[in-house]
């Protein structure tokens, strides 16, 4: 059995390690456990899209804030700033853009809606279909398969010790904090913090917490390599597809579509009847798609909960257990709130406000 | 000298020869057969360079499987061991650079 | 919302689709449809027969048949008279459960297609390995199975004069056959030692026929005084933009290289290390895979007759362990009878006597698959600067430093290098990558298993999975909370 920690992080993912990170910083003894390899569940199979036109109002402080902490990882994470068009093709669609996007640069957001001229010079190669776009110059991308090797170097770096394949399947209060049991043997914490995303629910239900968090499963597709057809991140009105070419030429796309299954269960399934669309609207936005083959398509579980904002604060009724949990947008914020996690543990005054995980979820 | 397996090829009846070009080169093969068998028997085993490090690639698996035999029929990236050879086809060999 | 999926394709239910049309899935589609069964028989080739019966491609208008042309034109015609519905040229991309049976999505001629059915039958056969050695990528470079579809299907040979280098009895077949076509074998290179060949004496015995045939190949080469170096492998590639001549060298009992190099003048080579089972349907299905190195690797986990714990997902051929052409017929028909079992036929005399031929036949083959396995030290042919992963031009160095700092998976090497998210899927370095993580780990291999296959599962354009788009049936979802 290895000394008392700290603090436990159960899921390794941005979240469990930008915290393990910052109580570090702060002189806590943190230990880090993943079921799997590190960065390997939301963190690390998501779309990688930093765009703040996709943000909600009240959370484009911390998406801002989320943004500079992408950029000062930079190249290790595949960051690139290369601004975003968000497209409507309907009138309808282009209501919708003007409502929305106008609250979120009220929020602070930089964005701006474009003519039709300004779109196709930037970007020859969409439809000719837009009616209207929005442009947002911070919005752009990170690589989300570099996320295990990062924080992989990171912990390595600050010292503080990880275990992979190493589920926890048992919680016990033991009066000085909690032992966990893992494949790994018993590991033995002051203060535990669960971070284990779309699994939460699970991790909390050790501690018999019932958190209401359920899970999306949101499918991406890949691209083989093609010539350069597009420059920047692209999205639309609606939220049903995010789409960017990355540097070796391959295009990502999401757009939020289902498949099914459940974390509990394991890996998520892409459906065709979801997967289809989802890339027809794509060649619908970018025609020249229409010659391109799909190498691979992935899901990946995003937390989710009632009224869609952050979990981030002490775990109800257990003394000295945390959870963190973003829903939507948690691969934007997730850098920068995991900060104020830390900083929440290590009894320091956030920067900004924390979202109680104990709050009633019907309010919003 | 006694060959128990005696070279058959002279028994080997093939449709006429066609042409078609590959990056513009005039090449014969036999129409019906795989585009990579016509572009191996000409000697043209260079199809593509590697897209990380210009390294020259050829057709390898021969099943379908490597995609190292891709190149470009009609817009269309393809597996040159999985193309029936037709008359008169245009094949270039697929660029990934912007010159594309 | 299911834009592609319209109930109107519903009414053709399948009983058995079989997946794949070599002789496993050709012999489980015959026995499936002997009992009365719906049978649709799917294969990506455009006539049945497998690899190993892969058939002439309409360039051929006569040739002297072999016996695999033999044993394949007997499938196809049993095929053709049982009027099975084979469909040619398709590739099965995805499958998916449903409430009653199973989806399965395909690519033909450029369309997506999906077909409903009460069973899977898979039988979706092996690919090669091949031990990456310095300049195997090079043009000239091909696998030593997949040679063998240039003979079988286009009756050619690779090139002018091809060096022959690999494991078990393939190197004597592909040599044999280069000689038949009209090409020139520069030398077959084999890790195994004649001491090898004697030590499988025993399983030899149980097929006098296949054995004399391959002693045959052997005999031949000799008398054609093509040099045959037992123990050595080719351990690099030279030439420019093409082969031009190959190194070879020695090998210890471990089959790692030492010793002496020789050069040997070439315009191609054909280089192979044995077969792994193509396991990516049979997980997509949701069966579980299990290490067997005595089956070639990771194969799924079977029941008897090829039964699994999926209901109604069968499984057989050497896409469940390498046990070579002759079991994989039977284990096909064991199969296709399990499979019609399962929808109410009485098969289970049948598979009874069957049961003892297979296992006969798979003591051979397995023999076959021992030698042609590759042993620890021939990873030793990877060098520093060797490319490992074809697709992203990745070398051992770069996965040794990867594994170095922590990368302890196939996943989180894929993830952290890009090493199996090229177009190939990893088919051609996920190997030979857990076995480097296995041996600089000093972990068994049974405890890295290769990433999970995604969908699709061969490349498919997005005009096929765009077919039919109307934007105005896009479901327009609850704009997201503000």
């Amino acid at each position: 059995m290895t000394a008392r920690y700290d603090i436990a992080v159960i899921g390794g993912g941005i979240m469990g390690c930008a915290t393990a990170l910052r109580m570090a910083e702060g002189g806590m003894r943190a230990t880090v456990l993943d079921q799997g390899d590190l960065g390997q569940g939301a963190s690390g199979v998501n779309a990688g899209t930093l765009s703040l036109q996709i943000k909600r109002v009240k959370l484009m402080p911390y998406a801002l804030k989320g943004h500079h902490e992408w950029k000062a990882m930079g190249d290790a994470v595949g960051f690139r700033k290369t601004g975003g068009y968000t497209l409507a093709f309907t009138e309808r669609e282009s209501e919708l853009l003007h409502e929305r996007q106008t609250l979120k640069a009220e929020a602070g957001a930089p964005i701006e809606f474009v003519s039709n001229n300004h779109i196709r010079n930037a970007e020859p190669n969409l439809t000719q279909k837009v009616i209207s776009a929005s442009y947002c110059p911070e919005d752009g991308y990170a690589n989300s398969s570099l996320t295990g090797q990062y924080y992989r170097g990171r912990l390595r770096d600050q010292g503080i010790p990880y275990r992979e394949r190493c589920p926890v399947t048992a919680i016990a209060q033991d009066g000085a904090g909690f032992a966990l049991d893992t494949p790994q043997g018993e590991i033995t914490a002051s203060r535990i913090l669960m971070a284990t995303g779309a699994w939460l629910k699970p991790t909390a239900a050790m501690l018999d917490v019932d958190l209401p968090v359920n899970a999306r499963i949101n499918t991406v597709s890949v691209t083989e390599r093609l010539k350069p057809l597009t420059s920047t991140v692209i999205g639309h009105a609606t939220g049903l597809l995010t789409m960017k070419q990355k540097t070796n030429g391959t295009v990502l796309i999401g757009g939020g579509w289902q498949g099914r299954g459940t974390p509990q269960e394991g890996r998520g399934q892409v459906t065709a009847g979801s997967l289809q669309p989802n890339l027809a609207l794509a060649q619908f936005a970018l025609p020249a798609l229409e010659n391109a083959r799909i190498i691979r398509s992935w899901t990946g579980f995003e937390a989710n909960v009632p009224d869609f904002y952050p979990l981030v604060g002490a775990l109800p009724g257990v003394e000295g257990a945390f959870v963190l949990g973003c829903v939507r947008g948690g691969y934007t914020i997730g850098p920068y709130i995991s900060k104020l996690m830390g900083d929440f543990i290590l009894d320091r005054e956030p920067e900004l406000p924390l979202f109680d995980p104990g709050r009633n979820f019907k309010e919003d | 000298m006694i060959r128990l397996a005696p070279d058959q090829s002279a028994q080997i009846r093939r449709t006429e020869k066609v042409e078609f070009t590959f990056d513009g080169t005039a090449i014969w093969g036999h129409a019906g057969e795989s585009l990579a068998a016509a572009l191996i028997r000409s000697g043209r085993l260079h199809l593509r360079d590697a897209p990380e490090d210009t390294d020259p690639r050829g057709a390898f698996c021969l099943m379908g499987l490597c995609q190292e035999c891709l190149v470009v029929l009609e817009g269309q990236t393809v597996e040159s061991c999985r193309i029936e050879l037709q008359p008169g086809i245009d094949v270039t060999s697929l660029r990934y650079g912007a010159d594309g | 919302m299911l834009l592609l999926c319209g109930t109107a394709q519903m009414a053709d239910l399948i009983d058995i689709l079989v997946v794949g049309a070599g002789p496993a899935g050709g012999n489980a589609a015959l026995a499936a449809a002997r009992h009365g069964k719906h049978v649709v028989l799917l294969d990506e080739q455009v006539k049945p027969g497998g690899q190993i019966w892969r058939a002439k491609d309409s360039s051929i208008l006569s040739a002297p048949q072999t016996p695999e042309s033999s044993a394949g034109d007997a499938l196809r015609a049993q095929i053709t008279k049982a009027q099975i519905d084979h469909r040619g040229s398709t590739r099965i991309w995805q499958i998916e459960r449903q409430t009653e049976g199973w989806d399965v999505h395909v690519l033909r001629d450029g369309q997506v297609e999906r077909l409903t059915t009460k069973t899977l039958v898979l039988a979706t056969g092996a690919h090669e390995f091949v031990q990456p050695i310095p300049g195997w990528t090079k043009p000239g470079v091909f696998g030593l199975a997949g040679a063998t579809a240039l003979f079988k299907q286009n009756l050619s040979p690779p090139g002018q004069r091809t060096i022959v280098s690999g494991t078990g009895p393939l190197v004597f077949f592909v040599a044999s056959e280069i000689c038949r076509l009209g090409g020139t074998v520069a030398a077959v290179v084999t890790p195994n030692t004649r001491r090898d060949w004697v030590a499988k004496l025993p399983a030899l015995a149980r097929r006098v026929d296949l054995a004399l045939r391959g002693a045959l190949w052997i005999v031949h080469l000799m008398m054609d005084r093509i040099p045959i170096f037992w123990g050595c492998s080719v351990v690099s590639v030279e030439g420019v933009a093409r082969v031009e001549s190959a190194e070879i060298q020695k090998l210890d009992a471990n089959w790692a290289p030492k010793g002496e190099t020789w050069s040997i003048d070439a315009d191609s080579l054909c280089l192979g290390h044995g077969l792994i089972p193509s396991i990516e349907a049979p997980q997509l299905s949701g069966v579980t895979i299990s290490y067997r190195s005595d089956l070639g690797g990771w194969v799924p986990d079977i029941g008897e007759d090829g039964a699994t714990s999926v209901e109604g997902v069968f499984l057989c051929g050497d896409g469940t362990g390498i046990r070579g052409a002759a079991a994989a017929e039977l284990h096909g028909t064991l199969a296709g009878l399990s499979a019609a079992e399962h929808l109410g036929a009485r098969t289970a005399k049948e598979r009874a006597t069957l049961r003892s031929r297979f296992n006969r036949a798979a003591r051979f083959g397995l023999a076959m698959t021992a030698l042609s396995t590759p042993r620890p030290g021939l990873a030793m042919l990877t060098k520093p600067d060797t490319i490992v992963c074809r697709c992203e031009s990745l070398t051992q160095t770069r996965i040794a430093q990867e594994v170095e700092v922590g990368a302890a998976s196939t996943n989180a090497v894929k993830s952290g290098l890009r090493a199996g998210m090229g177009p190939c899927g990893g088919k051609y370095c996920q190997t030979a990558i857990a076995r480097f993580i296995a041996m600089h780990e000093n972990r068994p291999e049974a405890e890295i298993p290769p990433s999970a296959p995604r969908p699709p599962l061969r490349p498919v354009p997005v005009s096929a999975l765009s077919a039919d788009f109307d934007y105005d049936d896009l479901p327009i979802p609850k704009p997201a909370p503000l």
